[in-house]
């Protein structure tokens, strides 16, 4: 062999060598020094969860007959991975075949059902984009199927289901499941609507919020989002069950390697009692209806039954309003449409959405802030003019000469609150001018009342309305803020029109707290607003003794198997800094309002016929003049209970463009007392008249399993009465699946 | 020349005519003569290939039988390579020119519509029964002894080849690498390009042509690429290393490629067990009996495991090398060289792909991916290296 030879077998042979070392260690870089994240990404592919949302917990009325609960429901969902398998074609002819069936559009069904993510592609700047997404689109996990229709459980909906189902290689990736979706039983026809909330698909930004872990869960799940639903969504959502399951490169299941059953929600017991909602409901479309007959647009009506004693919301309603379920599982475009341009929007609700100027309803408010500044005594006499200063009265009486601030409050007497007022805002300028703090009592006295603030209510803070109190600070504020369009809208608008002249004011002396602001305030005029659950809120302080309550719809959180999980009371957030004679002094004034002969009682007329030595109420007439119209935002707000007693309750109405609050209010309110105390024909509501402070007896009944099985819990208020109850007692664990369903009797003896 | 078998033990004549037992333990026997460590080797990465290609099987349900073709191809094997180990040397170099046409002539075969495709390779007879012939594995064993004949035959009175031996040697080759590159199987064709490289520069050519070759090789390369010669998808194989091609065919490769290396992470030190491993058992990396099978061994088996088919891969590249160093003349040292530089090629390229650092072909880790041709080949080389062994101590 020559010499050349040999040397090159020598280099082939360190090279086949060094060839050997390069493979050793790349395998010792892959197995060992990146093996815990190749191995990461294996466990990622092998494992998929599928999620089974748990029952979402129930909304319970303080009876405990449900406003929202489960019903089963024959769920059809398509799996876009396994159709996909078939090729483009099969696809586009089972979705077209699918939607004739369901009666949907096609290209609604095809976007609905294509993931936001897909196909991702490069584009020409060399940037990941989405070639197509259409909206809506399936923003769930590939494999997640995607509820397309839930079909009421009617015959006709059965059989279509069973087409489908029966027919596998016609519907391949298409599903038909029994699930549990989101009922409203409306117990008494009340609906609640815009109180209770509702769900929908978790969004982006609240899925982007969890921890990658909860992420993946709850991907598909369906989350509070307004009302009731989304302020308690923490227990009511219960914890999904998570299957793992192991799958192969195509997705397919091989096995499970382990499975969580769902945990359902807890149920929200409220203080809303579904007759009183009903009734009031009812009461506030009779108002519209009235009014609108007696020629108003009476365009909408809100109101609000508050336990004054304990914050408790009894009932809540603004008409018009909506379906409960008509946001779930999703409004259809129509619908949303109708609603967003109908008269009176009923897609706000008017009893805690939104505020309006109350109008002598604030007169509770007026006359405890200048009785808290000293500006006025309940032993004093005070004028009360035809006309103060070119001002006239809007409701009530005037020309009475010197009278008490009864009187006053009974007559409604306008002019007796713009001396005063008048009188109050002088002595600030004084101060004000010897360098001194204003005392703005009205104003202070309204922020203690809960007014001009989030009245810290149980539902999600951006659907409650805070009103507004004007006073120098925030009118000087508010000027600064809109000082330009005042002045645009006075060098647009022609010269010497009436927006013309108020934005030129405006523009040159918005920054000012005139006289006139103060007194148009004092009688709820202007730019006071407030909502009804808010004046609730106010007249229950006055009513209870001074007590200011964060109110509270909720009641307590009840497990499913009717074990007391919280209990929830009214936070108190202020106690009235006035005297306990003062407040005594208000509470028969406003008696006064609703039984005074001489003078008349501006509220008498309503409540005539009314057994006052049964159930003695008190309240006050409210007529806000609507600027540019003959009409009013019509008010009456009342409390009472069982005479001799305190206050039980306060019950307020507010009809928006309608005739003055003794007329187009207050008989209304005074049907709402007929009702709950069972006069007039109507059977009571509540025994003793009082809200029952149990909680209700809960009932729960397994699906799948015969009457004589079924297994009673009686949830109490107290945890040691629940906790004796032992699991043998329980019988067998519910079966939480998709299934489990649970029927609640809400009336005792109803049940079997 | 320092062989173990030039040991000086007296040999027992008398024991010549006794049993055959005692014969096969003559110093000069046959069987004593053959390299054992090589056979050790090769039998470790036969029994490691049954047992992947079972394991890589077996989530399609199709383990045991394959694993019983595995074991029939390696049986077939085993008597190619014996029949190879027993032939005259001389009767070898007589019928080179007969296998070199027969293999033409398969070659030719399968661009007729008898030959099939798989894999986008047009390279296979099928035969019926299941089995399917790929004549360009026969080509390789064809080619080198072709290519050792003629470096070995002119190289009487003269050190080294002529010109015009290295010209004839490129004709040579030139004609089924042709052949293969119409099917195409670009693995292949580099296996063969590599091949006749090795050999020539090893056969002592000057270094002025070993550094043309290169220079031919490099200049070859990017006229290919620039004259878009390959198809996409045999480009996107090389692509598929960089991270910058976006190209469907890229992705899908470099997809196979990352769930390889998947797969030979999660196996980690020790492996998931033989049969266990969840990436291989969820099929995640595409023909996992064959050119994938490695992925296996690494997540199954783990380091030790796959590092030792590497191990014995070396093992087996370093006996050939050994038996062409001491081969008695020069065609068994360009047998030698030509199949060591055939399987070091083929397996580096194998198992780099499968670790991630070698473009995709659809070449076969010799001895372990499943696979009858391939085994067959390689088995007959096996059985020519030992006949270049034995005819070394004669």
């Amino acid at each position: 062999m020559p010499d050349r030879s040999r040397l090159r077998l020598v280099v082939l042979g360190v090279l086949v060598l060094s060839l050997v070392a390069t493979l050793l260690g790349r395998l010792w870089y892959l197995q060992v020094l990146n093996a815990p994240q190749l191995r990461a990404e294996a466990l990622n592919q092998q494992i998929h969860d599928i999620v089974t949302p748990a029952p979402r917990g129930e909304i319970l009325d303080d009876t405990g007959k449900p406003f929202v609960d489960n019903k089963p429901a024959l769920v059809v969902s398509v799996n876009r991975t396994a159709l996909d398998r078939m090729g483009k074609t099969v696809e586009a002819q089972v979705l077209h075949r699918l939607a004739r069936e369901l009666g949907k559009p096609y290209t609604q069904l095809n976007n609905e059902t294509t993931p936001c993510t897909y196909p991702k592609v490069r584009n020409q700047q060399g940037q990941l984009v989405y070639t197509s997404r259409p909206t809506p689109c399936n923003n769930h996990l590939a494999y997640q199927p995607v509820v397309v229709s839930q079909l009421k459980p009617t015959l006709a909906a059965a059989r279509k289901a069973l087409q489908i189902k029966e027919k596998p290689e016609e519907y391949p990736g298409v599903t038909v499941e029994l699930t549990a979706v989101r009922h409203y039983p409306k117990p008494n026809g009340a609906l609640a609507s815009s109180m209770l909330g509702y769900i929908q698909l978790i969004g982006p930004k609240q899925l982007a919020a969890l921890s990658p872990a909860d992420r993946a869960v709850y991907q598909n799940a369906q989350v509070g989002v307004t009302g009731l639903e989304a302020q308690y969504e923490h227990y009511l959502r219960g914890a999904p069950g998570v299957k793992a399951v192991s799958v192969d490169h195509l997705g397919a299941v091989t096995g499970t390697v382990r499975d969580t059953a769902p945990t359902p929600g807890d149920d929200v017991v409220t203080n809303i009692d579904a007759g009183v909602q009903a009734s009031l409901e009812k009461q506030l479309q009779n108002a519209i209806t009235a009014a609108r007959h007696s020629g108003y647009t009476a365009d909408y009506a809100a109101g609000v039954v508050l336990n004054a004693r304990n914050g408790g919301v009894v009932a809540m309603a603004s008409d018009p309003t909506y379906p409960p379920g008509a946001f779930v599982p999703h409004i259809s475009a129509k619908l949303y449409n109708r609603l967003q341009h109908q008269e009176g929007s009923p897609l706000v609700d008017k009893a805690f959405e939104s505020a309006s100027p109350p109008g002598s309803t604030f007169k509770l408010i007026s006359s405890s802030g200048l009785l808290y500044d000293g500006t006025m005594s309940t032993g004093g006499y005070y004028d009360c003019p035809t006309d103060f200063l070119g001002h006239h009265n809007f409701d009530g009486e005037g020309g009475l000469g010197s009278i008490p601030l009864r009187t006053a409050l009974i007559v409604s007497c306008d002019t007796f609150f713009f001396e005063l007022g008048d009188r109050d805002w002088n002595r600030d300028q004084h101060l004000i001018a010897q360098h001194k703090k204003p005392v703005e009592g009205v104003q202070r006295i309204a922020h203690a009342y809960g007014l001009g603030e989030q009245p810290g209510i149980d539902l999600p803070i951006g659907e409650v309305a805070e009103g507004h109190i004007a006073d120098r600070y925030n009118t000087k504020l508010n000027w600064e803020q809109n000082k330009k369009n005042y002045c645009a809208g006075a060098a647009r608008r022609p010269k010497g029109s009436y927006l013309q002249q108020i934005d030129e004011q405006n523009c040159k002396l918005g920054y000012i707290f005139l006289p006139g602001d103060q007194m148009n305030q004092d009688i709820g005029q202007g730019t006071v607003t407030v909502s009804p659950l808010q004046l609730a809120v106010a007249y229950a302080a006055m009513a209870n003794g001074g007590t200011v309550f964060e109110p509270r719809i909720a009641k307590a959180i009840v497990s499913p198997t009717g074990k007391l999980v919280k209990r929830i009371k009214a936070p108190v957030r202020d106690h009235l800094p006035l005297s306990k004679s003062d407040l005594d002094y208000l509470r028969n004034a406003f008696y006064g309002v609703t039984t005074s002969r001489s003078p008349v009682g501006t509220g008498v007329s309503a409540f005539a016929g009314f057994p006052m030595n049964r159930v003695l109420v008190g309240g006050k007439t409210g007529t806000a003049e609507l600027t540019g119209t003959n009409q009013n935002g019509s008010w009456f707000v009342s409390f009472g209970g069982p005479a001799g007693q305190k206050p039980q309750f306060v019950t307020v109405i507010e009809v928006n463009k309608s005739d003055q609050g003794a007329i187009s209010a207050a008989p209304y309110v005074r049907n709402v007392w007929d009702a709950m105390y069972g006069f007039g024909g109507n059977k009571a509501l509540f025994a003793n008249g009082v809200p029952p402070h149990k909680l209700p007896k809960v009932q729960i009944v397994e699906a799948g399993l015969p009457p004589a099985h079924h297994h009673k819990k009686t949830a109490t208020g107290s945890a040691s009465a629940t906790s004796s109850a032992t699991p043998a007692a329980m019988g067998p664990p519910p079966v939480l699946d998709a299934r489990y369903e649970r029927q609640r009797f809400a009336r005792p003896g109803a049940a079997p | 020349m320092t062989d173990w078998s030039e040991s000086t033990r007296a040999a027992p004549i008398a024991l010549r005519r006794e049993s055959l037992r005692s014969r096969a333990m003559d110093r000069d026997s046959f069987i004593r003569q053959l390299d054992w460590v090589l056979v050790a080797a090769v039998s470790v990465l036969c029994v490691l290939g049954c047992a992947l290609v079972w394991a890589a099987a077996k989530p399609q349900g199709l383990g045991s039988s394959y694993l019983k073709k595995d074991v029939l191809n390696i049986l077939i094997g085993g008597s190619l390579a014996a029949v190879a180990a027993l032939v005259d040397y001389r009767t070898l170099r007589a019928y080179t020119p007969v296998l070199y046409a027969a293999s033409l002539f398969g070659l030719l075969v399968v661009l007729t519509p008898l030959g099939s495709t798989i894999n986008g390779a047009h390279s296979w007879i099928r035969l019926g029964g299941g089995f399917e012939v790929q004549p360009s594995e026969f080509a390789k064993i064809a080619v080198v002894l072709g290519i050792a004949m003629l470096l070995a035959e002119k190289r009487e009175g003269r050190s080294e080849p002529t010109r015009n031996d290295i010209l004839l040697c490129f004709g040579l080759a030139a004609v089924p690498v042709l052949l293969i590159l119409a099917q195409p199987d670009v693995g292949s064709v580099m296996v063969f390009m590599i091949t006749i490289f090795g050999m020539l520069a090893l056969s002592g050519i000057p270094g002025r042509w070993v550094g043309g070759m290169l220079g031919l090789a490099v200049v070859g390369a990017l006229f290919v690429v620039h004259a878009h010669l390959l198809h996409q998808y045999q480009l996107a194989r090389f692509q598929a290393l960089s991270q910058h091609n976006t190209s469907v065919a890229a992705q899908t490769f470099k997809f196979n490629q990352k769930q390889a290396g998947i797969a030979i992470g999660n196996g980690g030190l020790f492996g998931q067990g033989l049969g266990h491993g969840t990436q291989t058992n969820g099929q995640f990396v595409p023909e996992q009996q064959t050119d994938f099978v490695f992925s296996v061994a690494g997540e199954e088996l783990g380091l030790f495991g796959a590092g030792l088919i590497v191990v014995l891969s070396g093992v087996v590249l370093w006996r050939a090398l050994r038996i062409a160093r001491y081969a008695r003349d020069q065609f068994g040292t360009m047998v030698g060289v030509g199949i060591v530089c055939w399987f070091a090629f083929q397996t580096f390229e194998n198992i780099g792909m499968n670790l991630g650092i070698m473009p995709i072909t659809g070449l076969p880790l010799p001895f372990v991916s499943y696979g009858g041709t391939s085994m067959f080949a390689s088995m007959i080389a096996i059985g020519l290296l030992q006949n270049v062994r034995v005819r070394s101590n004669r």
